[in-house]
């Protein structure tokens, strides 16, 4: 059973902005490595390790081998070739680019992903809600995390129809772009209708309130958590200011 | 169910409707509708699909006519306000003021409810939290109404993981929050199994006991018929007073079902089948044996979740037996209960036409399935525009245009109306008469009784 932090969302939020901008700044193997190494921990604990694994391994694989490809392979840095086939050549310097972008996009991955497992996603949609922004947007993405997977559902019902009816049943790479194709239109259509017959519905409820709303969902939240929100802000802002700063007065 | 109403008391919403018109439509949908709803008392509005039986409930709710766009002439009291409409003035309508009086429930419940909250405590407040009520009294109030309308064992729930009727509970009660004086329920029962019928039914007299007054809108009067203070029928545009007495009547003699011969052709053998979903730990179905013969039709019976659904899919060749074996003679076609997910073209002629080349012999077959269902006319009307129980004879439509040896139908009945039910009972005749075999599933008693054969009440 996965473990929840009972943190005030925005306060996840606001370090891991914190923490992405300062180690995207300072650009260090070490640093990103790190960072990645205390998420990996932090996962653990949670209950969230195997998720997040396979969840950063599917986007990070195919970006670090794309990255390795365009820098470190068909680079045309003029260093000297540690290896050469043809046009391919691999540099030490076309490496350490891709290696340190990869890594750049990799603490931006993994961070961002044990966001989204460790964040209640209603808590941020309650969050979202008692603070002062339109309430449209708490719904915006209400929708987005919450009838998305209704979508999933809604996507294989049509597909189930249309295996009855026997139409994309091919195989293969030409069978799935053919049911992705005839999925697309009906799936769209369901939604706008679904969209439309909440719509009325939404509005007898008093949605959107046009006075002060409140939320039967606490989020729990106090002033210490509140001040660690504004120095992670200060430091997302100034932090990597200053690092780049300190590397041109370094450079000179 | 509740208590008749003894006496006439205040009206609590009048409805004087000289004219309804759509926007784009020459012709009035509703006309000359004079409805007068006291308080607690029951009213009954039946009428065939597409006869504006959700057209009515929604202008009772305040939803319909659309500002700007359709026309009523006319008035509707709620209240103490009296709201007149004409052809040059609509008046803008608060909808939110107006579900304080007047609330809806849809037939497809799930609708009402956000989608986005994560518990029923949370959904049944949510109208609340839009009109700022403090937090403290929003849970009070939903603790008290949970109470009141015994929905207690809910609350905690996750709205999108309840059954059926636990969705249509949800949605009565998130409704009863507001306290409107009126609710209009459009087929509160529709689809429902024995339990959840009883369960719904309960919290329907719970609310009227409370004193809400209650608009029933139903394809037939069936159950309500001796419970109702207003027995209405809506037919061509308007409201005609019907007595229980003239529904009461008996309707002849049923057909006498001729017995299917011991030695007929077997078309569908099960033997010891397990079934299973991807990724489900727990199998749908155990153990199941079955036998289906030519010329027969066969019933499933059983509560929701009891398996029904799987079986049929199994059949029809979406879902592999896990254990056990299924032999099938000849091929099958599958109804599926929703028919907006059968639906991807935009007329009814390519609608039933879909997936079929078209060099095939089944194109000739097209006009022919279309006048066998009722649906000539409607061949170059989008499948969305039509009435509900003439999109199901659509989704029909494409399931026959195969000729299947065995018909499939998940709960058929489902949105069709007195004339769709008389032209599916022939559609199952003629597939008995060819040689080929019916299964339905349905928790619609009235119609298996008569229709199947036997019955196969999954456990």
């Amino acid at each position: 059973m996965p473990r929840t932090i009972s943190l005030h969302p925005f306060t996840i939020l606001a370090i891991a902005v914190a923490v992405v901008t300062l180690a995207t700044a300072a650009s260090q193997w070490w640093l990103s490595c790190t960072v990645i190494v205390l998420c990996m921990l932090l996962a653990r604990w949670a209950g969230y390790l195997k998720k997040l694994a396979v969840l950063s391994g599917a986007i990070l694989l195919p970006t670090f081998l794309s990255l390795l490809l365009i820098h470190g392979l068909i680079s045309r840095d003029p260093s000297p070739a540690m290896a050469q086939w043809g046009p391919l050549r691999v540099t030490v310097h076309g490496l350490d680019v891709a290696l340190s972008l990869g890594l750049r996009t990799a603490v931006l991955v993994v961070v961002g992903l044990l966001c989204g497992l460790l964040i209640d996603k209603h808590q941020l949609v309650a969050a979202i809600d008692l603070s002062p922004v339109p309430p449209q947007l708490g719904y915006l993405l209400a929708a987005t995390l919450f009838l998305l997977p209704q979508m999933g559902d809604k996507q294989r019902q049509i597909g189930e129809a249309q295996t009855l009816r026997r139409v994309g049943t091919r195989k293969g790479i030409t069978g799935w772009v053919q049911r992705v194709r005839l999925r697309a239109v009906p799936l769209v259509l369901a939604s706008m209708q679904d969209a439309q017959d909440r719509a009325v519905h939404l509005s007898a409820r008093g949605f959107p309130a046009t006075g002060a709303r409140t939320r039967m969902r606490t989020v729990p939240d106090s002033s210490v958590q509140r001040g660690i929100r504004w120095t992670a802000l200060v430091c997302a802002v100034l932090g990597p200011a200053l690092i780049l700063a300190l590397a041109q007065i370094g450079s000179h | 169910m509740g208590r008749k109403l003894s006496e006439q008391s205040s009206t609590i919403i009048g409805l004087n409707l000289d004219t309804y018109t759509y926007l784009d439509s020459s012709d009035a949908v509703l006309h000359d509708i004079q409805l007068d709803i006291h308080p607690g008392s029951l009213n009954v509005i039946s009428g065939h699909s597409g006869s504006g039986k959700s057209t009515l409930g929604a202008i009772l709710a305040g939803l319909l006519p659309r500002h700007g766009m359709d026309e009523l002439v006319g008035s509707i009291g709620v209240g103490q306000a009296l709201i007149e409409f004409s052809s040059s003035s609509t008046p803008r309508v608060d909808v939110a003021q107006w579900a304080k009086h007047v609330g809806l429930m849809p037939q497809d419940a799930g609708h009402y409810l956000s989608g986005i909250r994560g518990t029923v405590a949370e959904e049944l407040a949510f109208s609340l939290e839009n009109a700022g009520v403090p937090r403290e009294q929003m849970q009070r109030r939903v603790a008290d109404l949970a109470q009141k309308l015994n929905l207690e064992h809910l609350l905690e729930r996750h709205p999108q993981r309840l059954s059926g009727g636990q969705e249509r509970l949800v949605a009565l009660a998130a409704l009863a929050m507001s306290e409107p004086d009126v609710l209009v329920l459009d087929e509160p029962l529709a689809g429902l199994d024995k339990q959840a019928t009883a369960a719904v039914s309960e919290m329907i007299n719970l609310l009227r006991a409370n004193g809400v007054a209650l608009v029933v809108l139903v394809d037939s009067v069936g159950i309500w018929a001796r419970e109702a203070d207003e027995l209405w029928r809506l037919n061509e545009g308007t409201l005609h007073r019907i007595s229980v007495e003239e529904l009461l009547q008996p309707s002849g003699q049923p057909p006498r079902k001729e017995r299917v011969a011991t030695d007929a052709e077997v078309l569908l053998n099960m033997d010891s089948v397990q079934l299973a979903y991807p990724g489900s730990t727990k199998p749908a179905v155990n153990n199941l044996n079955l036998q289906l013969r030519a010329g027969e039709c066969l019933g499933l019976a059983g509560a929701n979740g009891s398996g029904k659904t799987t079986v049929l899919k199994a059949i029809a060749g979406l879902l592999k037996p896990e254990t056990g074996t299924m032999t099938l003679s000849g091929e099958s076609g599958l109804l599926l209960q929703n028919s907006s997910d059968q639906l991807f073209e935009r007329t009814v002629l390519r609608e039933v036409s879909f997936g079929i080349p078209k060099k095939s012999a089944l194109q000739q077959r097209v006009p022919e399935v279309l006048s066998q269902l009722g649906l000539k006319s409607f061949a170059q009307t989008h499948p969305y525009e039509l009435p509900a129980s003439a999109r199901r004879l659509v989704a029909l439509a494409t399931v026959l245009i195969h000729e299947p040896k065995i018909l499939l139908l998940d709960e058929p009945t489902e949105a069709l109306d007195e004339a769709g039910e008389a032209i599916l009972n022939e559609v199952i005749t003629s597939v008995q008469a060819r040689g080929g075999a019916v299964v339905l599933s349905t928790h619609d008693e009235q119609f298996m009784e008569p229709t199947a054969d036997r019955v196969h009440h999954m456990q």
